[in-house]
């Protein structure tokens, strides 16, 4: 089962025929993602890496039927391009791309919102069905199918803990990047709630960092809902204190942005917390 | 995340229909007499400008006379506020207070909405109104696309206590503020104090604006300004302006690597081994040769007692990162040792290329790091 895609998942790549665009688009190929199509303006009508290349969106889904897409584009161009997707009818909105203003996100977001849209981003890594599909750019090679769910807001610390997972012996069921910008699409509350609905999964691993709350309210649905096995990892224990974080933004989020205030918040949930990578598949044999 | 000077905030609400005091940059003594006449009066504020709070306890802003103004200013001006030091210092108009005010509107990360933060206990700090009164503290949320009228504004206004006279002067400033942050890309618009006069007026008595850097493109003016500079030390402004996210530290070993969460669980990872991080560096996604080059630069700049290198790549690719320490190799005299750690995205050519150059990288990162721990601690 795993989440969010499987082998028989149709997906667009925007901006195929660009740097990064080209070369994820064909590692997703080589892995096994169904990808369709691709779309940059302009070039409609040509054929890349064997695919048609579609000018719009909107052309792109009415012939393929793909229900989910995947951004490789720069990032003051991304705002338009994320709008077309929604409105194009996919599903999946997966936003590599990094840099992108806030605002902009935060118009995006509302967007996939109201068109029920799950949103994966900005500034993330995508996501992967191991044996079965990805999107993105988690490097295939190091996943292993299995029953381990995660969802992180780091990109390759999750490909660490990925591996460390692999090398022991624990196969993953989704891995989901999230994206490290304040403002994103699906959060871990969504993916928590997914995993704990899947059938795969038998374990969920939690990667975090400082500043945000996110972590916070995952501690809350832990402690609430999910009935299978948390572990997590915060990210930022040595980062000097309060460089980011306005006085409006303290009062809203209390004094619960650093590293050690997370982490004593989720073991507080019953969840298990570690301090390096290597430590997880530990902890998991352990548990079992 | 950058924060803006007082004056440079104030420069903004100025054009934005945000009532401000008379103020002036100053620029030497003849300022200080221009502005006099201004004010037709001998007395003003001066203030040290910096990009940290705590300003007034630090004695960086007195009321006074014109003939002590130059000397005090002279006296703060080079004078080290939490890291920097004061160069700026601004001439203003003193201000009678009736009541003072907060006010904030930020860009929410969570709801992805605008928040609106107000309270008639003014002029502390934030968190000490949230700790002591929690309860008058009001908060609102405006939908990202929904335009600020001030109708929206008028129920608040009452709440705080602003009176027939005054409140449409007050929601004016809301709706001021919001479209203000909407149009400059600003994630944080605050005004603490917001003064009311005996005489009825509602002034900006002090600003704190934060831009979002990632729309630096799109707002060249706010990107130029001082105070975008100033957050940097000298190496993190090169780094900065490479593209590179650099933040000096205090400890051993630097680091390189890419991407923010891998970065800062790099910077734990030394701690964690007993030694101590001299710099968070993230390349960021898809960095190139000459990325990677420059990051050695800087760390040859810097003083380290040693470096790890530690990659999972990603967008990235491991030849480009290879290739970068080869030549940044060839460049610069890195006398410190050097461990590498290179997994990920064409990892067996990155790998050769060092090889090649008889350079042996790790495939995990624990016992690299272990070993670069080792080197640092064992050469002390």
């Amino acid at each position: 089962m795993a989440i969010l895609l499987d082998e028989n998942t149709k997906v667009i790549v925007q901006g195929i025929t660009g740097k990064q665009g080209s070369f994820h688009a064909k590692s997703m190929i080589d892995y096994g993602t169904k990808v369709i199509a691709g779309v940059t303006p302009g070039k409609g009508g040509q054929e890349f890496l064997g695919l048609p290349v579609f000018d719009s969106m909107k052309e792109a889904v009415k012939e393929t039927q793909a229900t989910a897409s995947v951004i490789f584009i720069p990032a003051r161009f991304t705002y338009s391009a994320a709008l077309e997707a929604i409105d194009s009818g996919i599903k999946l909105l997966t936003i590599i791309t990094e840099g992108i203003p806030v605002k902009d996100t935060a118009k995006i977001k509302q967007k996939a919102i109201k068109n029920k849209v799950v949103m994966v981003g900005p500034n993330c890594p995508g996501l992967i069905t191991p044996g079965a599909s990805k999107i993105g750019i988690i490097p295939g090679e190091i996943c292993s199918p299995g029953n381990v769910g995660i969802v992180s807001r780091s990109g390759t610390l999750t490909y660490e803990i990925i591996q460390n997972l692999t090398v022991n012996g624990f196969g993953q069921s989704t891995c989901v990047g999230l994206g490290g910008d304040p403002i994103k699409g699906i959060g871990f509350n969504e993916c928590l709630k997914w995993f704990e609905e899947d059938p795969q999964t038998k374990q969920i691993i939690l990667v975090g960092e400082i500043g945000g709350t996110g972590e916070q309210e995952a501690a809350d649905l832990v402690k609430s809902e999910i009935t299978k096995p948390v572990f997590a990892f915060i990210a930022g224990q040595t980062a000097p204190p309060g460089k980011q974080m306005g006085h409006a933004g303290a009062i809203v989020h209390g004094k619960s942005g650093t590293a050690q205030e997370k982490m004593r918040i989720l073991v507080e949930a019953g969840i298990t917390t570690v301090r390096t990578s290597s430590e997880i598949p530990i902890k998991i044999r352990e548990s079992i | 995340m950058s924060i803006l000077y007082e004056f440079e905030g104030k420069q903004l609400f100025k054009i934005n229909y945000i009532p401000v005091p008379r103020f002036k940059v100053y620029t030497g003594k003849e300022s200080i007499e221009e502005f006099a006449k201004e004010l037709d009066s001998n007395v003003m504020m001066a203030k040290g400008q910096a990009l940290s709070g705590g300003r007034g306890k630090a004695g960086l802003i007195k009321k006074v006379t014109k003939d002590e103004a130059d000397d005090y200013i002279k006296s703060i001006i080079g004078r080290d506020h939490r890291g920097k030091p004061v160069e700026t210092v601004l001439l203003e108009e003193p201000m009678e207070i009736q009541k003072e005010y907060y006010l904030a509107v930020m860009l929410d990360n969570e709801s992805g909405k605008y928040l609106t933060l107000a309270s008639s206990r003014g002029g502390v700090d934030i968190e000490e109104i949230a700790e002591n009164y929690p309860d008058e503290i009001y908060r609102d949320t405006l939908a990202i696309d929904d335009e600020p009228l001030p109708y929206l504004f008028m129920n608040l206004g009452k709440k705080l206590g602003f009176s027939a006279r005054t409140l449409t002067s007050f929601s004016n400033i809301m709706t001021n503020m919001i479209n203000m942050a909407k149009k400059l890309d600003l994630t944080l618009v605050e005004i603490n104090p917001l003064i009311l006069t005996p005489q009825n007026q509602i002034i900006a008595a002090d600003s704190k604006v934060v831009i979002d850097g990632n729309a630096y493109y799109r707002q060249e003016n706010i990107a130029s300004l001082k105070s975008q500079r100033d957050r940097y030390t000298d190496l993190e402004f090169e780094a900065n302006e490479a593209g590179i996210s650099y933040v000096q530290l205090d400890g051993e070993i630097g680091i390189i690597s890419g991407g923010a969460g891998l970065s800062m669980a790099t910077c734990d990872l030394l701690e964690f081994y007993g030694s101590s991080p001299a710099n968070f560096l993230d390349v960021g996604g898809g960095a190139d040769e000459t990325k990677i080059e420059k990051s050695l630069e800087i760390l040859s700049r810097q003083d380290v007692k040693g470096i790890f290198i530690n990659f999972f790549a990603g967008i990235t690719r491991c030849d480009d990162v290879a290739e970068g320490i080869i030549n940044a190799s060839k460049k610069f005299n890195i006398e410190a040792p050097i461990v590498i750690r290179l997994v990920g995205t064409n990892d067996k050519i990155g790998i050769r290329i060092l090889e090649e150059n008889g350079i042996k990288a790790y495939s995990e990162m624990e016992p690299a790091a272990r070993k670069i721990v080792e080197l640092v601690e064992g050469g002390n």
